[in-house]
């Protein structure tokens, strides 16, 4: 069964996505780029070393939430949709592990060239962990109505 | 966002990106520059629920957040409530990042759920640049990568 059209636009065009972790129980959330992948399903995030903490709370706990509520800047319609799923950490390369995300990086933020041609400078911010995230549950509100019961989605 | 009352900054300039249990560390002036909130709880089932809803500041600056209609009972439940800002930017990306995020627990009020903070971490790109938000977080990237030498080593 394939996704609704407004659930792809949401997962392929909205900018960021509020992501989840669990610190000893209490949820722990931030704004994040995300990139996604239909086949297989996958959600990817990148987190410098120098903001690594949420990478520590997954390391002992993957369970994750990545909720997209925030349509600003994407050029679709406001939907929200939650996706909770399990988060897999890849820190064995940290200098190049992320940059086959890159182009996709690229497509949301192009300036970010203008920060890599300076990597020298911010060479720790370019010390990145892949965090890939497998869907478990999908839960989506059309027009980001919460007040009414969201739709599951199987992708 | 519908606002009640007015509120005057207090102008204290509050660290960011730090943890502080006192309870007015949540400026209001600051919080009423965002649209709505995302609300997260732990699950029954071990996964962090997340659910965006508005929210309404009081006359005391109690914030008081629309109850989603997924939410469990949550009286006494510890939540983070993210206050997210971005600006679009027509070429691509995106600028003027802020965010606010508020642990605490709730109660119901009125039809509402009043968030009782008790601890806060925010940045505002305009007061903290980005740069020196890096610069400041070296001594955790040190952490992390030391904590991947025994793997290194191995």
């Amino acid at each position: 069964m394939q996704a609704p059209s407004w659930v792809r636009d949401v997962f392929e065009n909205y900018l960021i996505c509020e992501f989840t972790s669990i610190d000893n129980g209490k949820p722990v959330t931030f704004p994040l780029l995300f990139f996604y992948n239909h086949d297989p399903s996958r959600f990817t995030v990148t987190s410098s070393i120098l903001f690594s903490r949420k990478i520590e709370h997954m390391k002992k706990n993957p369970k994750v939430s990545l909720l997209f509520s925030n349509p600003e800047g994407s050029g679709v319609e406001k939907h929200t949709i939650l996706v909770q799923g399990i988060a897999k950490i890849q820190d064995s390369d940290l200098d190049h592990g992320w940059e086959r995300y890159l182009p996709m990086w690229r497509k949301k933020e192009p300036y970010i060239d203008g920060f890599l041609s300076a990597r020298e400078q911010f060479a720790w911010f370019w010390k990145r962990i892949v965090v890939e995230v497998e869907p478990e549950k999908i839960l989506a509100w059309k027009n980001g109505d919460t007040s009414k019961a969201p739709e599951a989605i199987t992708l | 966002m519908e606002k009640w009352g007015y509120f005057q900054s207090p102008g204290g300039n509050h660290p960011l990106t730090t943890l502080d249990p006192a309870l007015d560390l949540v400026d209001p002036d600051r919080l009423s520059r965002f649209r709505y909130g995302v609300v997260t709880w732990i699950g029954e089932d071990g996964f962090p629920f997340s659910v965006a809803t508005d929210f309404l500041l009081s006359e005391n600056g109690e914030i008081l957040l629309k109850k989603p209609s997924t939410s469990p009972p949550m009286t006494d439940r510890r939540v983070g409530v993210l206050f997210n800002h971005i600006t679009g930017i027509p070429t691509g990306g995106y600028t003027d990042r802020r965010y606010m995020l508020v642990w605490g627990k709730v109660s119901d009020d009125k039809g509402f759920l009043k968030l009782h903070p008790e601890e806060i971490s925010e940045w505002d790109e305009k007061i903290l640049p980005f740069d020196k938000l890096c610069a400041a977080a070296v001594p955790q990237g040190k952490k992390y990568l030391e904590s991947l030498q025994p793997s290194i080593d191995a």
